[in-house]
C-alpha cells in the first residue's frame, strides 16, 4: 500500500540527494579540521600560481628597464620583496579560503544533519508500516 | 493582480512543465548573444565570425553545464586578441586565469553572472546586475559582478589599443603588453562601478533580510539610489565621464526589473502578517508569519454528459470521451440529468 508522508519524504530526499546533497556529502566525509586543511592547501597552491603569473605580467610590463636595472639591483633585497609580498598574497587568501571553507562545512554539516534526521524518520515511516 | 498572480502561475506551470526543453534553449541563445557579441565586438579573427561556429558553439553550450558557457566565451575572445596580437592574448589569458583561480574556485553557482555583466555593460545597462544579486544572492555574489565588470574592461581595453596594436611590429612586445595593462588599471571608470556595484550588491542583501515590512521593495530602492549616488560621487572625484541620463534611467530598468523579481520570488502580502510567540523546554519564539500571495489556479472540470438512448426497453448511458459503457437504472440516469441542467 502506498503511504503517502513516504513518498513525499523520498521524492524530497532524492531530490536533495540528486543537488545540493551531492556536494555537501563530499563535504560530510571529512572531519573539520582535515576539510579545512585540503581546501587551504589548494589554496596555497592556487595563490601561487597567480602570484606567478602576476609576477610575470608585472616583469613584461617593463622588460627593457628591468634587463638593463638587473645589473644594477641588490638581487638579495629584490627576492626578499618579492617573497614578503608571496608571504601577504598566500596569507590572506589563505586566510580568506579558512573563513569560506569553515562557513560551508558548517552549512553541509547541518544540511547533512537535516538528511539523516529525515532517513531515521523514513526508517521509522517503514517500520510502522511493517508492524 | 489576481490576473497578474494567475498569469505568474501559469508561467511557473508550463516553465515546470516544459523545463526539460527551456532551460536548453535559454542557454543556447544566452551562449549564442553572447558568441555574436564577441564577435560583433572584437571580430579581428575573421574565420571566428562566422555564424555556423557561432551556432556550433552554442548547440554545444546547451546541453553542456553553465560553466562552459563561460569557458567558450573566454575562448572566443582570446582568440580574437590572439589575431590581433599573440601579447595580447598572454595578458588575457592571465587575467582570467587569476580569475579562476582565486575567485571561481568558491563561487561556480554564479558562473552565469560573470556572462551576463559584461553583456549588460555592451548595452549600456550594468545597473540591473547589483540590485538583482542582492535580491537573488549572497555577498559572495559581489564578487562575480566584479568580474564580470573586469572582463568587460578588459575587452574594452583590447578593442580601444586595436588599432594602436595593429600598427606596431613584433618587436614591440613589451609595448603592446603596457598598453593593455594599462588601459585596464588606468580606467578609473571600472575602479568606480567596481566599489558601486560591490556595495549595492551587499547592501541590498543586507536590507532585504531584515525583519522588516516591504523589504525587498526598501532594499532595491535603496540599492538604485546608492548605486545612482556612488556612481556620480566617483564621477565627480575622479571624472570616469560616466553618461548620468544613462545611469539615471539604467537604474530606473533596474528597479523594475527588481519589481519583477520581486514579484516571481517574494510575493507576499503584508496586511495579513501574523505575530506569534510560543516557547518548547529550550526556546522562546517570537515568529513573524507573512502569507505568500497566490490564486488557486483555474483547474479544467470536465463534465461527462451522458447521452440517454433507449435501447431495448432500458437506459443505456455511455460516458462520453472515455469510451466505457455501463449501464445504470433509470433513476441514475435522471439524476445525472438534473446535474446538468
Amino acid at each position: 500500500m502506498l503511504n503517502e508522508e513516504r513518498v513525499i519524504l523520498m521524492t524530497k530526499m532524492a531530490s536533495y540527494e540528486a543537488g545540493e546533497g551531492k556536494k555537501n556529502m563530499k563535504i560530510g566525509k571529512y572531519f573539520r579540521g582535515d576539510y579545512i586543511a585540503w581546501q587551504i592547501l589548494k589554496s596555497i597552491f592556487c595563490a601561487t600560481i597567480a602570484f606567478v603569473l602576476i609576477l610575470a605580467l608585472f616583469v613584461f610590463y617593463d622588460f627593457e628597464v628591468f634587463m638593463q636595472d638587473i645589473y644594477e639591483m641588490d638581487l638579495v633585497g629584490f627576492a626578499k620583496t618579492i617573497l614578503m609580498y608571496y608571504g601577504i598574497t598566500v596569507v590572506v587568501y589563505g586566510a580568506a579560503s579558512y573563513v569560506v571553507c569553515a562557513y560551508r562545512y558548517s552549512k553541509a554539516r547541518k544540511s547533512l544533519k537535516l538528511y539523516y534526521q529525515n532517513l531515521k524518520k523514513l526508517n521509522s515511516l517503514y517500520k510502522e508500516n511493517l508492524s | 493582480m489576481t490576473a497578474l498572480l494567475e498569469l505568474r502561475d501559469r508561467l511557473k506551470y508550463f516553465y515546470s512543465k516544459n523545463e526539460v526543453f527551456i532551460l536548453p534553449v535559454g542557454k543556447f541563445l544566452l551562449a549564442f548573444i553572447l558568441l555574436t557579441v564577441v564577435n560583433d565586438k572584437m571580430g579581428y579573427m575573421t574565420r571566428l565570425d562566422n555564424i555556423a561556429i557561432v551556432l556550433i558553439a552554442a548547440l554545444a553550450c546547451s546541453f553542456l553545464p553553465n560553466f562552459f558557457i563561460i569557458l567558450f566565451g573566454a575562448a572566443f575572445s582570446l582568440l580574437h586578441m590572439y589575431a590581433l596580437s599573440f601579447e595580447i592574448a598572454i595578458v588575457g589569458m592571465v587575467v582570467y586565469l587569476l580569475m579562476f583561480l582565486l575567485f571561481f574556485r568558491f563561487g561556480p553557482a554564479d558562473s552565469l553572472v560573470v556572462v551576463l555583466t559584461p553583456l549588460l555593460c555592451c548595452w549600456k545597462v550594468p545597473y540591473i546586475m547589483p540590485v538583482a544579486m542582492g535580491l537573488l544572492g549572497t555577498p559572495a555574489s559581489a564578487v562575480s559582478v566584479g568580474c564580470g565588470i573586469v572582463v568587460y574592461y578588459l575587452l574594452l581595453a583590447v578593442t580601444t589599443s586595436a588599432p594602436t596594436i595593429s600598427t606596431m611590429n613584433a618587436g614591440d612586445a613589451t609595448a603592446k603588453i603596457r598598453l593593455v595593462i594599462d588601459g585596464l588599471l588606468d580606467s578609473k571608470a571600472m575602479l568606480v562601478m567596481l566599489v558601486a556595484f560591490a556595495i549595492t550588491v551587499v547592501v541590498v542583501y543586507l536590507i532585504r533580510r531584515m525583519s522588516i515590512d516591504y523589504s525587498w521593495t526598501i532594499a532595491m530602492v535603496a540599492g538604485v539610489v546608492l548605486n545612482l549616488v556612488i556612481l556620480l560621487v566617483g564621477d565627480l572625484v575622479y571624472e570616469t565621464n560616466i553618461s548620468v541620463v544613462g545611469a539615471i534611467l539604467g537604474n530606473i530598468l533596474a528597479l523594475g526589473v527588481a519589481k519583477l523579481i520581486e514579484f516571481f520570488r517574494f510575493c507576499v502580502d503584508y496586511s495579513r502578517t501574523e505575530k506569534v510567540q510560543f516557547e518548547d523546554d529550550e526556546y522562546y519564539y517570537y515568529v513573524k508569519a507573512i502569507p505568500k500571495m497566490t490564486v488557486a489556479a483555474p483547474t479544467k472540470t470536465v463534465k461527462h454528459i451522458n447521452t440517454q438512448r433507449k435501447a431495448s426497453g432500458r437506459y443505456d448511458n455511455r460516458s462520453v470521451g472515455r469510451g466505457s459503457t455501463t449501464a445504470r437504472r433509470p433513476q441514475e440516469s435522471q439524476d445525472d440529468y438534473e446535474e446538468l441542467f
